[in-house]
């Protein structure tokens, strides 16, 4: 892999510049580099160059100090993130610090984020699903929101574009409501999950059990080496077999010549010429230097995440946008979501204690959306729907098992019983008062003006989070689980790292400029 | 358990692979002698102890190592010490300080200083009233979980501490750090234990 051009210096004059280096922030650089546009990708964090700043990609548990557990320091470092449940050791480095970039939360709300090159696109699930014309007609069918300008067919192109370069494993189907994409081989469900799929399909009409579909490869693809099933993934990936910016599409970019990465550069605002009636250009901070630079260029795409877009261009005023870039509307910053997490039921399998498996899959099973997807399966209690991930697997907590000394320690040795969970994630509608707001008393480390975040989950979302865990409770009882068990976490948005909203409907919504 | 044919065992390993400490301090324990052959990081002579012998009850030396084999006691010590905060360590020591006055309430003597007999008594009653974790999905519990105490916890963090040692993670347990591919139902006889990570 070539090293990244990283001496953005001496030119400060580009014909693209991009905003942030994640998922989205790597694909608008692969496109626009290969159109033959010079372009300077703004990352706010280091460079993670793909294999060789994976630093901790091969530690098992007892090359860490604390086999994985963080210090006081690093905790206080990570006093927000931890909540996740997600954060050790070993990926420690790839969140970022929120002591030295504070948000405000007027109402609870995780906010999740990555400050390097690739951003979040190391940490991510990979759960990979197309729309249908189901999600792009709801607003206009319900009335919440406003209704999108595209259709499926406008955008299927474009899913395959992106699928085949990318490469998404998975099982099609022929579901209306969850259209295939185009497949690699889809990786195997385990004995238990094949089992608890039987009987699921078998009792209840209309629900699918099938494998994850993800942005895993099985099989090698465009030069990147297929999933060797360590599930490492969030320590980023030696063999390339997970997407990533870092894997795939900045190395893409780069071939071309005509990228330029700059780290540790803090987008403040876009400028906005009052004069020339456009955007021309962003303002920077140094995060190393707290050098002020100013870049220009044609095209400014900002991909800096739902929130922080937003931010930025709540933070780019002029004459002509006194109230943020492009927020005629006033809808900027509203209207902010995220999936519902944590909603679920969990239980244990009989019969299969002599079977197991071998290898870390990193992926479980989905089960396709079923209600309010057509006239039958309407509901009365909420509009929208949701999934559930989930999968089986031998666990069990031996600490919990009542004994000790010999014959205990000598079976723990042994695998656990099997259980088996399903957890869903519901929709949530947009709503003008789930918004951020520009707060000028907390600044960040280089005494920028941080975000105040005031959004949280109404009726719709608690009565399909209702839904979510009566039906899995009867699902898995159904199937013959035992001790099954429903929970509902409760979470506040945030924990599904799915925002959405904030920026994208604004000019869609009022579009006078 | 046999502790004559543990200890022979243990001493044949230690002599062989492992190193002494920790053979030493499962000599000690068993002779309920006080001195400990190390020197914690943050715990007191009798707290060290407490959470030796504890250990010791909980994963003995048999045919395979047990919790002391591979130093889960020093490595317990060394996370309150570095992870843990300072209120954490307090807690930590109070629980350690009730356990022992628990001990010494019912069996006359601090915990690492009671016969087999009463340690098999008084972890037995342990396990009857220390509520039980919660199962988790995704690194966090769900449900409605009974505060867990002190038992309980540090059989846990036992647990942890010998299953992620590099001893019962490479040699013991299934070791494969690189599968290579996904066998979803696989006879468990072709596995054996468990998997280590």
């Amino acid at each position: 892999m070539a090293n990244f051009n990283i001496d953005a210096k001496k030119d400060v004059t580009y014909d693209a510049i991009v905003v942030g280096s994640g998922i989205s922030g790597g694909w608008a650089a692969k496109e626009l580099c290969e159109k033959g546009l010079k372009t300077l990708v703004l990352e706010r964090g280091p460079i993670v160059e793909h294999v060789v700043d994976y630093k901790t990609m091969h530690w098992d548990p007892w090359d860490m100090e604390y086999r994985g557990g963080l210090t006081p320091e690093e905790k206080k470092k990570h006093y927000k993130n931890i909540r996740s449940g997600w954060v050790g050791k070993d990926t420690e480095h790839f969140w970022a610090d929120d002591e030295a970039n504070p948000y405000t939360e007027e109402k609870p709300f995780l906010w999740l984020r990555g400050h390097q090159m690739g951003g979040k696109s190391l940490l991510w699930g990979k759960q990979t699903y197309r729309w249908s014309d189901l999600d792009f007609e709801a607003n206009a069918k319900d009335g919440h929101g406003v209704d999108w300008p595209i259709r499926y067919k406008d955008i299927e192109p474009w899913y395959t574009y992106v699928e085949k370069f990318a490469g998404i494993s998975g099982e099609a189907l022929g579901l209306p409501q969850l259209p295939d994409s185009h497949f690699l081989p889809p990786m195997e469900l385990n004995c238990v999950e094949k089992h608890v799929k039987e009987r699921i399909e078998k009792n209840f009409e209309g629900r699918n059990l099938i494998i994850g579909r993800v942005a895993h490869l099985t099989q090698p693809h465009n030069g990147r080496g297929q999933c060797q099933y360590r599930n490492r993934c969030s320590r980023g990936c030696p063999y390339g077999a997970y997407f990533s910016s870092n894997a795939v599409t900045l190395p893409a970019a780069n071939t071309t010549g005509n990228l330029t990465i700059r780290p540790y550069s803090i987008v403040q605002e876009v400028i906005y010429d009052d004069v020339k009636g456009k955007a021309t250009g962003v303002r920077i901070i140094d995060a190393e230097t707290n050098e002020v630079i100013e870049y220009s260029s044609k095209i400014i795409f900002v991909n800096a995440s739902a929130l922080s877009t937003a931010h930025i261009l709540m933070n780019s005023k002029s004459k002509r946008f006194e109230n943020g870039l492009g927020n005629d509307s006033g809808e900027l910053g509203h209207n902010l979501m995220d999936h519902t997490y944590r909603v679920g039921a969990i239980g244990k399998v009989d019969g299969f204690e002599d079977k197991y498996y071998k290898g870390r899959r990193p992926n479980g099973i989905y089960i396709p959306r079923y209600v309010n997807i057509d006239e039958k399966s309407k509901s009365d209690k909420f509009v929208r729907g949701f999934g559930f991930q989930g999968g089986g697997y031998r666990g069990g907590n031996p600490a919990n098992e009542e004994s000790f000394g010999a014959d205990f320690k000598d079976g723990i040795l042994k695998p656990g019983g099997w259980e088996f969970f399903i957890t869903g994630f519901a929709e949530c509608l947009p709503y003008h008062d789930n918004k951020i707001s520009l707060n000028h008393e907390v600044l960040d480390k280089w005494g920028q003006p941080t975000l105040t975040i005031d959004a949280e989950f109404k009726e719709n979302e608690k009565a399909l989070n209702k839904q979510i865990q009566e039906d899995a409770v009867e699902m898995l009882q159904t199937a013959g689980l035992k001790d099954v068990m429903g929970f509902d976490k409760e979470h506040p948005p945030g924990y599904g790292v799915h925002e959405m909203g904030t920026a994208e409907w604004v000019e869609i919504r009022k579009p006078r400029f | 358990m046999d502790r004559r044919k543990a200890l022979k065992k243990t001493g044949l390993l230690a002599g062989a692979t492992l190193a002494m400490p920790s053979f030493l301090s499962l000599l000690q324990s068993c002779k309920n002698e006080t001195r400990l052959d190390w020197q914690p990081e943050f715990f007191t002579e009798e707290e060290a102890k407490t959470i030796a012998v504890l250990i010791d009850t909980i994963l003995p030396t048999t045919d395979t190592p047990g919790g002391l084999d591979v130093k889960a006691d020093m490595f317990i010590d060394k996370v309150v010490a570095h992870t843990y905060d300072a209120e954490g360590q307090k807690n930590m020591q109070n629980a350690i300080a009730e356990f022992n006055a628990r001990s010494k309430e019912k069996y006359g003597s601090i915990f690492p200083e009671l016969s087999d007999a009463d340690k098999t008594a008084m972890l037995k009653e342990e396990e009857a009233n220390d509520p039980k974790f919660n199962p988790g999905v995704w690194g966090t519990t769900v449900g409605d979980q009974k505060p867990v105490g002190f038992y309980r916890s540090m059989k846990s963090m036992a647990i942890w501490a010998y299953f992620t040692s590099e001893e019962m993670g490479e040699n013991v347990l299934s070791y494969d750090p690189i599968p290579g591919g996904y066998e979803a139902c696989k006879p468990l006889s072709e596995v054996g234990n468990r998997w280590s990570i």
